[in-house]
């Protein structure tokens, strides 16, 4: 095959979705965030959802999601992005309305407000992307922190004694009965990536049918935070992070 | 089937304060409430759930976990261009100022109800009127302000809640009605406010074109966000929010005065206070002191001219606060020296009486 046959439009396989746009993004070479972003752009395109859908950012490293999906968006408080997404949704309850949060967003500051729009069954989809990790402010401990993990706060490795023990808040999250769907993916390999595709869509599916809150966890690297290369983070990520985040659906109403 | 009358017409009604913001929000054509329960304004919100606007004007009304909660939510609805509000008291505004600070920001018009009980700390729930500072001179982070209404009847509180969604909207900012615990608590006579229909979504497109009800071919995404992280950048915004406010200072200040026209001493109050004051000028008039009352209806912007111009005309300044003395500084501020100001206050709850307003202005002021 020639590069001309190649690059025929008719013989496309796959195109980058009209929903992200060309904007370089500032995460990090290795980082799960810029996968988790195209596999939400694809889903809103799929649906035909692009002028139906309100994104909630957090503050955090995704807190600029806002500049890479052409969506209408709302940056939240830090950890608020539940209680302005319930807003948003019972005013406008036929869009699509979904938070992007981090671990501490989500897990430390915005731990009532992520109970509560969950025990409140918000028709809203919560994609929460966990690292383990601070990542913006300079990698920090997160609740999500492993035990003995080192972190900028934590320089001798989480301690228990000290620092408490890992928040499992989506455990948590599954127990609530406003939740009709919660899992836990990764998108370290091309198999994990179409299912968390897949958990996505079906967020987003749920929200759209009233059915209550969704809450999609991707367990994720942050190799610069973690200070290991892409490849060696997603080797940590498998060895350390499933044992105490194990992949699957918690709940699958 | 007198029910058209109830929704339309001049009808005298008997309530709260409280209860007269709930009707006045209904009928401002509000699109959503958000709140969480403390004294003195709960009623604010048992007076929305009992009369169930989601089933004659749709609009939402939602019991939250925090204060928090209430004041993101109503960021999330404004960013929509919805009509939003909230309210609560001292404790819990204390719980929004960074959320008030980040919708001032963003640029989002919202309305915000403090019905002032004493502090500092959990206080108490009598009436104070402590939380001045914090409500016209920034109270969260930044360099921001908020349109402040004083009300002083519980007609005002059904007048002030329509003008504050009018003020927002115009400026698109938040727009604080700063009450106390009498004037929430309090009956009194009040005509509602007419009925105005909720936007519709087409009247959001058009009125508030940034709002985000979802990205549609013809325009770029929209973005409600407070954070710019090249510094020329957030300067520009800081600058365009300056130069909004003194739009505001120039065309919305708002006062009234009573007895003012051969006043010889000036009494200034706002709120609860200024209604103590009004008794006390009439007590000082009975007396032959020629005292007069002027009361800040905007403490945001401040009615800085108006008192400056009493400046040379009078004789001496009383300002009487339910509070160590806040507003006192922006009065001497406004007159800059020219007159001696002088302040009567009541802390932690204690609303005054007009004898002791009276004793104040013949001892300090008058000087008898």
């Amino acid at each position: 095959m020639t590069t001309n046959e190649i690059i025929n439009p008719a013989n496309l396989v796959y195109a980058k979705t009209k929903v992200l746009n060309d904007t370089p993004m500032h995460y990090c070479p290795g980082c799960s965030h810029g996968v988790v972003h195209k596999l939400i752009a694809e889903i809103i395109d799929e649906m035909d959802f692009q002028d139906k859908t309100i994104g909630i950012a957090p503050v955090g490293c995704a807190v600029f999601a806002y500049k890479y999906l052409d969506i209408d968006w709302q940056q939240a408080a830090h950890g608020r992005a539940p209680a302005v997404a319930t807003a948003v949704k019972r005013l406008l309850p036929d869009r699509l309305v979904f938070t992007y949060q981090g671990d501490g967003d989500l897990a430390a500051i915005g731990t009532a407000e992520t109970i509560h729009a969950a025990n409140r069954g918000e028709n809203i989809a919560i994609i929460f992307i966990n690292n383990g990790i601070y990542g913006m402010t300079g990698g920090q401990m997160a609740p999500t922190t492993l035990e003995k993990m080192k972190t900028a706060t934590t320089p001798n490795g989480r301690n228990i004694a000290l620092n408490g023990y890992p928040l499992n808040i989506t455990n948590l999250l599954a127990q609530l009965e406003g939740t009709c769907y919660v899992t836990r993916q990764s998108v370290h390999t091309v198999a994990t990536v179409r299912k968390a595709k897949k958990a996505i869509q079906k967020a987003f599916e749920n929200s759209m049918a009233g059915k209550g809150t969704s809450v999609v966890e991707i367990v994720s690297t942050c190799n610069s935070g973690w200070k290991l290369s892409p490849a060696a983070s997603n080797d940590w990520m498998v060895e350390n992070m499933f044992p105490a985040y194990p992949l699957g659906d918690l709940k699958n109403l | 089937m007198n029910n058209s009358k109830k929704h339309t017409g001049e009808e005298v009604r008997l309530m709260k304060g409280n209860e007269a913001i709930a009707h006045a929000a209904i009928r401002s054509g509000c699109d959503g409430y958000f709140g969480y329960p403390i004294t003195p304004q709960s009623e604010i919100m048992e007076t929305l759930m009992e009369l169930e606007p989601w089933n004659s004007t749709g609009m939402v009304v939602l019991q939250v976990e925090s204060e928090t909660a209430s004041i993101n939510m109503v960021y999330g609805a404004a960013g929509c261009g919805k009509k939003s509000m909230t309210s609560s008291s001292s404790p819990g505004i204390s719980l929004m100022q960074e959320g008030m600070s980040y919708i001032a920001c963003a640029e989002l018009p919202c309305v915000v109800v403090n019905v002032m009980r004493g502090g500092p700390g959990l206080g108490t729930i009598q009436p104070s009127q402590a939380d001045y500072y914090q409500s016209v001179k920034g109270g969260g982070h930044g360099d921001y302000k908020l349109i402040t209404l004083a009300p002083a009847s519980v007609q005002e509180m059904a007048d002030h809640t329509v003008m504050a969604f009018d003020l927002a909207f115009k400026y698109s900012t938040p727009a604080l009605i700063l009450a106390d615990g009498v004037i929430g608590q309090m009956m009194e006579k009040v005509v509602l406010p007419p009925f105005q229909p909720r936007m519709t979504e087409a009247e959001i497109r058009e009125k508030c074109p940034w709002a985000t009800l979802g990205k549609t071919a013809d325009r770029k995404p929209n973005i409600i966000t407070s954070l710019s992280l090249q510094a020329e950048e957030m300067e520009t915004i800081n600058l365009r929010l300056q130069k909004k406010y003194r739009e505001i200072e120039k065309n919305e200040v708002l006062f009234e005065e009573f007895s003012c026209e051969d006043a010889e001493y000036l009494v200034i109050a706002f709120g609860t206070s200024a209604r103590v004051c009004q008794k006390a000028v009439e007590l000082a008039r009975a007396e032959g002191i020629k005292a007069g009352l002027l009361r800040p209806i905007t403490l945001y912007p401040f009615p800085t001219d108006a008192i400056s111009s009493f400046a040379d005309k009078t004789k001496g300044m009383l300002t009487v606060e339910m509070s160590a003395g806040q507003m006192v500084d922006d009065v001497r501020l406004a007159v800059n020296g020219r007159v001696p100001v002088e302040f009567y206050g009541r802390l932690g709850g204690i609303v005054p009486s007009p004898d002791e307003v009276l004793e104040v202005l013949k001892t300090k002021v008058v000087k008898l």
